[in-house]
């Protein structure tokens, strides 16, 4: 595919023109006769392209005043259109409400532009003249000589509608970004803003457009009650709180376990040792003396010490498969704080076919039926090493986050107070012979829990200085590095003279210079400049669209890739006034995406992109981890893409997946072990490839029981060709399903039969052929090539004759005709989230000069994030 | 300030948005100063752990110890275990065949939780909850008085998950902390220092200020299309000096005496009628001096144990909870139906209280435009089906008295699940059917002045009530 855009221009022309005649003879027997490969399909479909065919001149935004083409129309295109168009959409008739014979021509001025625009799209996709009126037919070079003139004037009125700004970027930061940037702020990795209302969608799918992300009193009053909360969090006061710790050693378990009660052990060797190995016990690796693990009571050492390295213990608790330790801790952890579940643990066989990994869980079960369980760990973590050279592996629980039990500072026993930590192996290890367990020989649980005092949060805020002594010029100090972090820009000492007023009067209330100053970070933490993404106006500026300031730009930047606010390195820059340097630039981009901060990007995009929330209110995946599985694989698959720079168009086919154990299983792909998700190449049979086929994006678009062709269909235009089909009109006649007529049909006859009444067929005949395509995959996603018995007819027919074989065909289809609009569609959904708004007509020209540029750069996703940021709308208001 | 014409143009902004937003409750300010009168609302919700008897028709108690009514709408009969209601019975409803969908095959003992929110906490596992029908409420009508709610229970504090000791949940989910002693309840109603809020809430007076100076001195940079857009933000910092405004009035306002005769702060559980009396006069006080317009009391925790499972001790029985277990022994329905019978008394009596006191600012009686629930999340033995549910007041509400309503289809004797004092009834498949309880919320809600149509996850509200 590369070879094409290597080369020089003039022979990328010819080129094309050469293979594009091909491509039609292909396709005009296409389906039957000529099976092509999707890679084939891939080549081909690139040299239609007609971003391609422009040259970089041409797709650059225009700079002067433009006038319509009025002229060309009347003596080029008019004719055409008459010719192809006019029996249908002329004085005779006049389906869709068109008359092409009297829309306006004047594009920048007149009012048909949006009919104008679907016209292009028609034209430009070969969706009109029908293939079945041959009399109608339009040759390839009057197509695009209509689509040119078409495209060209569309561009120009786009243009002159920009200054019309119909949406801004000026908007709140949405929930989840928010939470981000104060936990990057102040060094917190919990959730914080749990306590926000959740954001509404925009038509895109987008949760951070700016329109919608409005603001109340009392989410007014939340950030001013998260704000202090997520500060005391991060600060201390006083000397060190002395730990609560707990030391399970499992050679001193043993001991006591033992300790008179010879008779309940078991050797190894033993016969009834099969019945116990499958059971937690503790065991001696060396004697193979073991006995069943007690579920005693822990209680904390006095002035014990956490970190500790004691020598590697040969008596081990074996923890088998699915299987956990439960502790019962009583009720001395602390309410709030972090702890510290540190243990070292190995595993007994190394086999690679097989993975284990800890898990946390918090119970209590304060009277019968009042009990609760949660798992506390965010994540599970692998044991990789070998029981004879175990590892340490440790969690950071925060305390004052989980569920506690409610009554653990009773004075009296009932309802009982204790609370209970399991730790549990999860694993994947089928039940052989030589069984891999986890081997644990140490476990430290201590809280709360501080890596130094005082903690790095705490003098990141409140640092070392000469003047600590003075108030008034500390806090000056510390208001004035805070605010600039806050409000990503240089302070004015008249700024920081209101906030340390209101310092002043708050100081009399406080014992100490800390409390008081807490409460004035966080009525920083309220100001619009923080919650905001801000668009400053300078005083010389008169005309539009500007641009936006270097600090803006670092904002927006961070946004965008980060979920969050800039860093340090950003802000200097962008202080310095270097950031827009374009070598700089391109740099910071390369550093913001190998920051791990930029999952962010992938996991928001994705998840508003492709509409994975749908997901999570589908009732009809039950397996928890492979709903896990599911929703995460769009997401890994668009980091692969975008760490790779691969082409975009991977999205709709690719010879690699991204999987896990859990849905390589789901997917009957062999070989793949674990939970973690890697790159795996497939074949032709697997059926996957791309987003297309992923199992969350089946599953979501199901209707519980089976798949649903008209939910996948819509989500089909609106997701991937962004095409949206209208709202159903209002009383639209439901599916009689009484009517047994109606019952014997299969679901596509169904459908057909629902089609043909005259209300629907419009739409319908639109959107129902997309999803029949996506019938060899079930309600889970799984594929299949039978229906109750019946085979699966997955062969459907697009509104222009065109036909489509299952979801091979689709993508054949998809790869061959409509790259263009897919490479669009995929600058248009980056770019509205890269903005934070909804694009309008206005932004056209930009969207096409992007995607133009996207196509002559091989189509790779890294190399879109990058012409976007330096593109005209992103440095614009 | 004109709050008014505030809130208007704010209203405008937001549909000119187009977009389709619940209006945040500070919408209800411009009435919400202490003195603007206008007949207050109020909403009463009494639980009692552990269910009601249900014997078999063939069981001799059937006659007299059933809890639901015989007969139809307006002829009903009360057994022994209401009759004691007999008085009241044009200002009461009693309603059979409601429950919470999620609940019907959870263990009773751990259903408190849900009784007030209609959330499928289920049995184990992960816990989460939704809010309560009495805070939808008071962030409705929270602002009218000085205190948005009064959360009351026998044990106090929260409890724990799918043992909760509160009714009352917030918009989070998460339970409010009940309080549980005379003495206390009555200092935060009527003994009020005020002084650490008054610092409080002068810092918060400070910060706003400069929230607002702060947010000027940007929309001056800003386009006029972006100042736009920052005036909500401006909106939402002017509503909430609105609320500290008000706040203040309310330290500022003297705290209303009350007529103290009828209280015994000291009582304890144990003491069961004064303890009893003492708390339904607390509230009855609360509502007579407008400092509040919703309340919530939890009677015992389920699953008894423990101090409060005494208050059967008012009728000369111990141990609550054990009586739902001792059915089948000589007397077992009597003396279920006897403790049942107590708690429906002091319930009455409390009702009666209110009819008996003309509304102070308006018309009619206190009880006329008072809600007042009562009941449980089980019917029998752990059985979290056809909560047994009274309802007094709320005429003026549009509520129509003196009736039983049955809901649902295939029970209407009562008889499903009757008889049982083992765990295969809770387990056992639902055969009859029952509407959501929610129904009844809704319904609830929207008499009480609050725009919906669902509740905890249910939409409509009930026909016939």
């Amino acid at each position: 595919m590369a070879k094409y855009s290597k080369q020089p221009m003039k022979t990328l022309a010819i080129t094309v023109l050469l293979v594009f005649g091909i491509a039609c003879t292909i396709r005009a027997v296409d389906g039957q006769a000529t099976p092509i490969s999707l890679e084939a399909a891939k080549e081909l479909g690139r040299v239609k392209s007609r971003f391609l065919k422009q040259t970089v001149a041409d797709t650059k935004p225009i700079e002067a005043i433009p006038t319509a083409e009025v002229e060309y129309f009347q003596k080029s295109v008019a004719p055409l259109l008459h010719k192809s168009c006019l029996a249908c959409h002329g004085p005779e008739k006049s389906e869709g409400r068109l008359r092409v014979d009297q829309l306006n021509p004047d594009l920048l001025t007149g009012a048909d532009v949006e009919r104008w625009r679907e016209v292009y799209n028609v034209i430009s996709n070969s969706i009109m003249p029908p293939e079945d009126a041959p009399d109608y037919s339009l040759a390839d070079v009057d197509r695009g000589n209509i689509a040119d003139w078409l495209s060209g004037e569309l561009n120009k009125a786009s243009f002159v509608r920009r200054s019309s700004k119909a949406h801004s970027s000026f908007r709140r930061l949405t929930k989840y970004e928010y939470n981000y940037a104060l936990q990057d702020l102040l060094g917190l990795p919990y959730a914080l803003a749990n306590t926000l209302p959740p954001e509404t969608a925009s038509e895109d799918g987008f949760k951070n457009s700016s329109e919608l992300l409005q603001m109340s009193a009392s989410q007014f009053e939340s950030y001013r009650e998260i704000g202090l909360k997520a500060l005391k969090r991060a600060t201390v006061s006083g000397e060190r709180p002395q730990a609560v710790t707990y030391i399970i050693s499992m050679q001193d378990a043993m001991d006591k376990a033992t300790s008179g009660k010879e008779d309940k052990t078991f050797d190894k060797s033993d016969e009834s040792y099969r019945k116990q190995k499958n059971q937690p016990h503790l065991l001696n690796r060396e004697t193979g003396k073991g006995i069943r693990f007690l579920d005693r009571k822990s209680m904390p050492v006095p002035d014990a010490v956490a970190g500790q390295m004691p020598a590697v213990s040969p008596v081990v608790l074996i923890l088998p498969r699915s299987k956990e330790l439960k502790l019962d801790l009583d009720r001395f952890l602390p309410d709030e704080g972090i702890m510290r579940v540190r243990l070292r643990a190995g595993r007994s066989t190394m086999k690679a076919d097989e993975y284990a990994s800890l898990r946390l869980i918090f119970s209590a079960h304060t009277s019968n039926n009042a009990n609760f369980s949660q798992v506390i760990s965010e994540h599970d973590i692998p044991v990789t090493e070998s029981g004879d050279n175990p590892q340490f592996i440790h969690f950071d629980i925060p305390l004052s986050d989980i569920q506690r039990n409610p009554f653990r500072k009773l004075t009296t026993t009932f309802p009982r107070r204790d609370e209970f930590l399991h730790i549990q192996n999860v694993s994947n290890a089928p039940g052989r012979e030589e069984q891999l367990h986890v081997l644990i020989d140490y476990i430290e649980i201590s809280a709360p829990f501080y890596e130094q005092w005082p903690p790095k949060t705490h003098t990141d805020i409140f640092f070392a200085s000469d003047n600590k002594g003075n108030e008034e010029i500390y806090g000056r100090e510390v208001m004035s590095r805070f605010l600039r972090r806050v409000w990503r820009r240089p302070v004015t000492t008249e700024e920081v003279d209101q906030f340390m007023a209101l310092f002043a009067k708050y100081r009399p209330g406080f014992s100490t210079f800390e409390e008081a100053m807490l409460e004035v970070l966080a009525t920083a933490l309220a100001t619009p400049e923080f919650l905001y993404l801000t668009q400053r106006v300078s005083a010389e500026e008169t005309q539009s669209p500007t641009r936006i300031s270097e600090l803006e730009l670092a904002s927006r930047l961070s946004v965008f890739l980060w979920s969050s606010i800039p860093d340090d390195e950003l802000l200097k820059l962008a202080e310095q006034g270097k950031l827009r340097e374009t070598e700089v630039l391109a740099d910071q981009v390369k550093r913001m995406l190998a920051d791990p901060r930029s999952r962010r990007f992938s996991q928001n995009f994705v998840e508003q992109w492709l509409g994975l929330d749908r997901l999570n209110s589908v009732t009809h995946v039950t397996d928890s981890s492979l709903k896990e599985a599911m929703q995460h694989e769009p997401v890994a698959y668009f980091d692969e893409v975008l760490r790779h720079n691969h082409s975009v168009m991977d999205f709709i086919h690719s010879d690699y997946a991204m999987v896990n154990e859990r849905l390589a299983a789901h997917y009957r792909i062999p070989g793949v072990f674990g939970p973690d998700f890697r790159k795996v190449h497939i074949d032709l049979q697997s059926n996957r490839g791309g987003v297309l086929t992923g199992a969350a994006i089946l599953a979501m678009n199901s209707d519980g029981k089976d798949s649903h062709p008209l939910k996948r269909g819509v989500w089909m235009l609106k997701r991937i060709l962004d095409d949206p089909p209208p709202p159903p009109p209002p009383n639209v006649p439901e599916v009689d399903l009484t009517n047994p007529e109606i019952l014997k049909m299969t679901l596509k006859e169904r459908i057909a039969d629902h089609r043909n009444k005259s209300a629907c067929i419009s739409c319908h005949s639109r959107i129902d052929p997309w999803g029949i395509a996506f019938e060899n995959y079930d309600a889970l996603g799984a594929y299949r090539t039978q229906i109750q018995d019946k085979p699966v007819d997955a062969t459907s027919e697009l509104f222009n004759r065109q036909t489509l074989a299952g979801m091979d065909g689709l993508k054949k289809y998809l790869l061959t005709d409509r790259q263009d609009q897919f490479a669009r569609a995929m600058v248009h959904k980056l770019t509205a989230y890269a903005l934070g708004r909804p694009l309008s007509f206005g932004d056209r020209a930009d969207i096409d000069s992007l995607t133009a540029q996207l196509r002559q750069r091989d189509d790779g996703l890294g190399d879109l994030i990058q012409l976007i940021i330096s593109s005209n709308l992103f440095n614009t208001k | 300030m004109n709050h008014k014409s505030m809130l208007l143009s704010r209203r405008a902004f937001l549909r000119g948005t187009g977009v389709a937003l619940a209006l945040p409750w500070f919408e209800s300010f411009a009435a919400a100063e202490p003195g603007v009168e206008e007949t207050p609302k109020r909403f009463l919700s009494v639980y009692h752990p552990d269910g009601v008897g249900l014997p078999l028709k063939s069981d001799p108690a059937w006659n007299d110890w059933s809890w639901f009514p015989r007969g139809g709408e307006k002829d009903f009969e009360l057994t022994k275990v209401l009759d004691v209601l007999e008085p009241l019975r044009s200002e009461i409803t009693i309603y059979s065949g409601l429950s919470h969908p999620a609940a019907r095959q959870v263990h009773g003992h751990s259903n408190a939780d849900q009784y007030l929110t209609g959330a499928p906490i289920g049995g184990e596992g992960p816990y989460r909850n939704t809010i309560s029908l009495d805070q939808v409420y008071a962030e409705h009508a929270g602002d009218f008085t000085r205190h948005s709610s009064l959360v009351m229970s026998t044990n106090g504090g929260v409890g724990g998950p799918r043992g909760a000791q509160t009714q009352s949940f917030n918009r989070e989910g998460r339970p409010i902390p009940a309080m549980n002693k005379p003495k206390e309840i009555f200092d935060m109603l009527f003994v009020t220092s005020g002084k650490d809020a008054a610092a409080r809430l002068a810092r918060s007076k400070s910060a706003l200020d400069l929230l607002i100076d702060n947010t000027r001195s940007l929309g001056r940079q800003l386009s006029s299309r972006d100042q736009e857009t920052l005036k909500q933000y401006l909106d939402a910092v002017r509503d909430t000096e609105l609320k500290l405004t008000k706040a203040q009035k309310w330290i500022d306002t003297p705290i209303p005496e009350v007529d103290t005769r009828n209280l015994h702060l000291d009582a304890e559980p144990k003491e069961a009628r004064l303890y009893f009396q003492t708390m339904y006069e607390l509230i009855y006080l609360a509502f007579l001096s407008d400092s509040t317009r919703v309340a919530t009391f939890q009677l015992g925790r389920e699953n008894g144990e423990g101090p409060h499972d005494l208050l059967s001790l008012a009728v000369g029985l111990h141990g609550a909870h054990g009586l739902t277990h001792e059915v089948k022994k000589p007397d077992g329905w009597k003396n279920l139906g006897t403790y049942n019978r107590y708690q429906a008394e002091e319930f009455g009596r409390f009702a009666q209280r209110l009819k008996e006191t003309p509304e102070p600012t308006g018309q009619g009686n206190m009880l006329d435009n008072t809600l007042a629930m009562h009941g449980s999340a089980s019917s029998s033995f752990h059985l979290s089906r056809n909560y047994p549910i009274i309802s007094a007041g709320g005429k003026n509400l549009g509520f129509t008295n003196g009736r039983y309503l049955k809901f649902g289809k295939g029970n209407e004797d009562n008889q499903a699940g009757a008889g049982i004092d083992t765990d295969a009834g809770w387990t056992a498949k639902v055969e009859v059917e029952e509407l959501p309880l929610s129904k009844l919320f809704v319904t609830i809600l929207q008499r009480l002045g609050v725009e919906t149509d669902s509740f905890g996850g249910s939409t409509g509200t009930l026909t016939r009530v």
